[in-house]
């Protein structure tokens, strides 16, 4: 397991995400916006950030750099 | 015979040099305060309220009778069951973290009778401490009697030695600003930034609002206290004058500091209460437009006098008067059962108020109140766990309190490594207090780390029971249960 503080846009407070090494990216970006949606509406369309860093939504948290108590934001996707 | 004025002067200044010991053993710096300066740096102490044991005691008198008269007038349950529902979580607020924190001002002000350098300084916080004595019982006096009337109110008295996450943000900032100061941090922290800086928002602006809200008594206990404030907020100035002109870094660093932290708890105190708990028809003024009055334009003033600087974090503070203590309150609604005072979902009306003046921030918050409408009209009223979150929340490693600093388009929290271990801080200014003095904050874990050590269970309503001690009785709910006219619930 690897807690990590997710950060949703649009959302006033960040949360503790327990991760799985081998849970996806986007599986992450789900948790994250599942657990923020008593605030924010899931949005379809998002990316993840590891600082200024796009990661892969189909990489694992495992691989993608990302260790325990980091931040990492769930952005809106800007077409 | 002497004059008053000359008497005041001269019995307040009473002094003797020691001749069994030496000064520095007398006042060890490390209990003193550093700078630690000659006896002569100090012989200039002066502050502009002057007063003697018999009239102090006489005057303090006559205000506790006053205050215990409009107690006797209109200070029954009955009295308070007429007011607005929203107003009393204001209370319930208030009941929790002043009592305690004014009763660790008094420690805090003995402190400095004792080691304070200056005899005027040691008479003068004398009556500091007897007046933060007196600001312990008279909220715990006028409020008891709502004891039998809400269960909240009992928790009130549970509170500071309660492991729930609002008191263990306070204990650190209380426990630093008040018990563990030297007499020199404590006069520029507490006297000056606190008191002269941040306690006229309370004490006179959510006065007003008590008296819109028809709480006569709330408005006379905090006008009361001001009054001692005013006094003994004094001692601060004629502190930071000395201070400055030895240490300018340290007076500026200290002055930094203490606005900071002093600014975040005001703006959950006060801010929730002005902003979402007093009646629309009551705001005179918002939670913005009080702070930049007795906060902005005062403070910035006191700080020009004594040739101080404005706080560097100045523009960030500035962009958190429009955010932060609403991004709070709409995190703290969504769990609400983690704290013993209940919350209210804005009205229409209330939000158009909000964005009028809010012109700046609102537009993005306006949207978290549409989503929790639409989760309440999808719930049964009182179904509160149908629009409560679930996950765990996280805190910030300096000021305790939840990551809802910045906005809500970019969080500022930040992780940083510090000694093998990484710590994450709500905002710049909460970094830069960690990272100045790393050895007073270091041992402290906030929530989080508490859990992932575990020290606290991880499951939310074990959170809740076992470790932020609270029961379905006492956490807070939606004050409505949800019922709201303008929520529509499909009909069944």
């Amino acid at each position: 397991m690897i807690p990590l503080y997710g950060f949703l846009e649009g959302d006033t407070i960040g949360l503790l995400i327990l991760a799985q090494p081998d849970d996806t990216i986007e599986m992450l970006a789900e948790k994250l916006q599942a657990s923020a949606s008593v605030r924010v509406a899931p949005r379809p369309r998002v990316s993840v950030l590891h600082g200024k860093r796009v990661l892969d939504p189909g990489g694992t948290v495992g691989r993608s750099g990302l260790t325990a108590l980091d931040r990492f934001d769930v952005v809106v996707e800007r077409t | 015979m002497l004059k008053r004025e000359e008497w005041l002067d001269l019995a307040r200044d009473v002094d003797w040099e020691p001749s069994y010991v030496s000064e520095e053993e007398l006042f060890p710096p490390e209990i003193a305060g550093r700078p630690w300066l000659s006896r002569e740096d100090w012989a200039g102490w002066d502050e502009p309220y002057k007063t003697s044991f018999p009239e102090y005691v006489t005057k303090q008198h006559e205000k506790d009778a006053s205050v215990y008269a409009v107690r006797d007038a209109v200070g029954r349950v009955e009295d308070y069951e007429k007011l607005d529902p929203a107003w009393a979580n204001g209370l319930k607020l208030h009941a929790a973290t002043l009592p305690l924190a004014e009763f660790a001002a008094v420690i805090g002000n003995l402190r400095a009778a004792r080691f304070g350098r200056s005899s005027a300084w040691r008479t003068m916080a004398t009556f500091g401490a007897l007046d933060e004595l007196r600001h312990t019982h008279i909220p715990l006096v006028v409020m008891h009697e709502l004891v039998r009337w809400d269960r909240q109110f009992d928790w009130t008295h549970r509170f500071y030695h309660s492991n729930n996450w609002v008191a263990i943000a306070g204990r650190h900032l209380i426990d630093e600003l008040l018990l563990a100061s030297n007499p020199i941090e404590f006069a520029v922290a507490t006297n000056f930034v606190f008191e002269t800086g941040f306690t006229n928002l309370q004490f006179v602006g959510l006065a007003a609002m008590a008296r819109g809200a028809g709480d006569r008594l709330f408005e006379k206990m905090v006008t009361s206290i001001q009054s001692d404030e005013a006094r003994h907020a004094q001692i601060g100035g004629a502190v930071l004058r000395i201070l400055r002109q030895h240490d300018p870094a340290y007076a500026q660093a200290l002055v930094d500091k203490w606005f900071w932290r002093s600014w975040l708890l005001f703006a959950v105190v006060t801010g929730f209460t002005m902003d979402y708990f007093t009646p629309l028809a009551a705001r005179t003024l918002s939670f913005k437009e009080f702070m930049q009055e007795w906060v902005v334009g005062q403070f910035l003033q006191s700080l020009e006098e004594h040739g101080l600087q404005k706080p560097w974090y100045w523009e960030t503070f500035l962009q958190s008067l429009d955010y932060y203590h609403h991004m709070v309150y709409a995190s703290a609604y969504t769990y609400r059962a983690s704290v013993w005072f209940n919350f209210v979902v804005p009205s229409p009306d209330e939000r158009s108020w909000l964005r009028q003046k809010y012109p700046r921030s609102w537009g993005e918050l306006d949207g978290i109140w549409e989503r929790v409408s639409e989760r309440w009209g999808q719930a049964d009223p009182d179904n509160d766990f149908a629009v409560h979150g679930t996950a765990i929340v996280s805190f910030c490693d300096l000021c305790q309190l939840v990551l809802s600093n910045g906005t809500p388009a970019r969080n500022s929290a930040v992780v940083v490594e510090h000694a093998g271990k990484k710590r994450i801080f709500c905002s710049e200014p909460c970094r830069w207090i960690f990272e100045h003095e790393p050895e007073r904050y270091a041992s402290h874990n906030e929530v989080v780390k508490r859990v992932l050590a575990g020290e606290a269970p991880a499951n939310l309503v074990a959170l809740l029971r076992r470790y932020f001690g609270l029961s379905y009785d006492d956490w807070g709910k939606d004050a409505y249960g949800g019922r709201y006219p303008w929520i529509v619930r499909p009909t069944p």
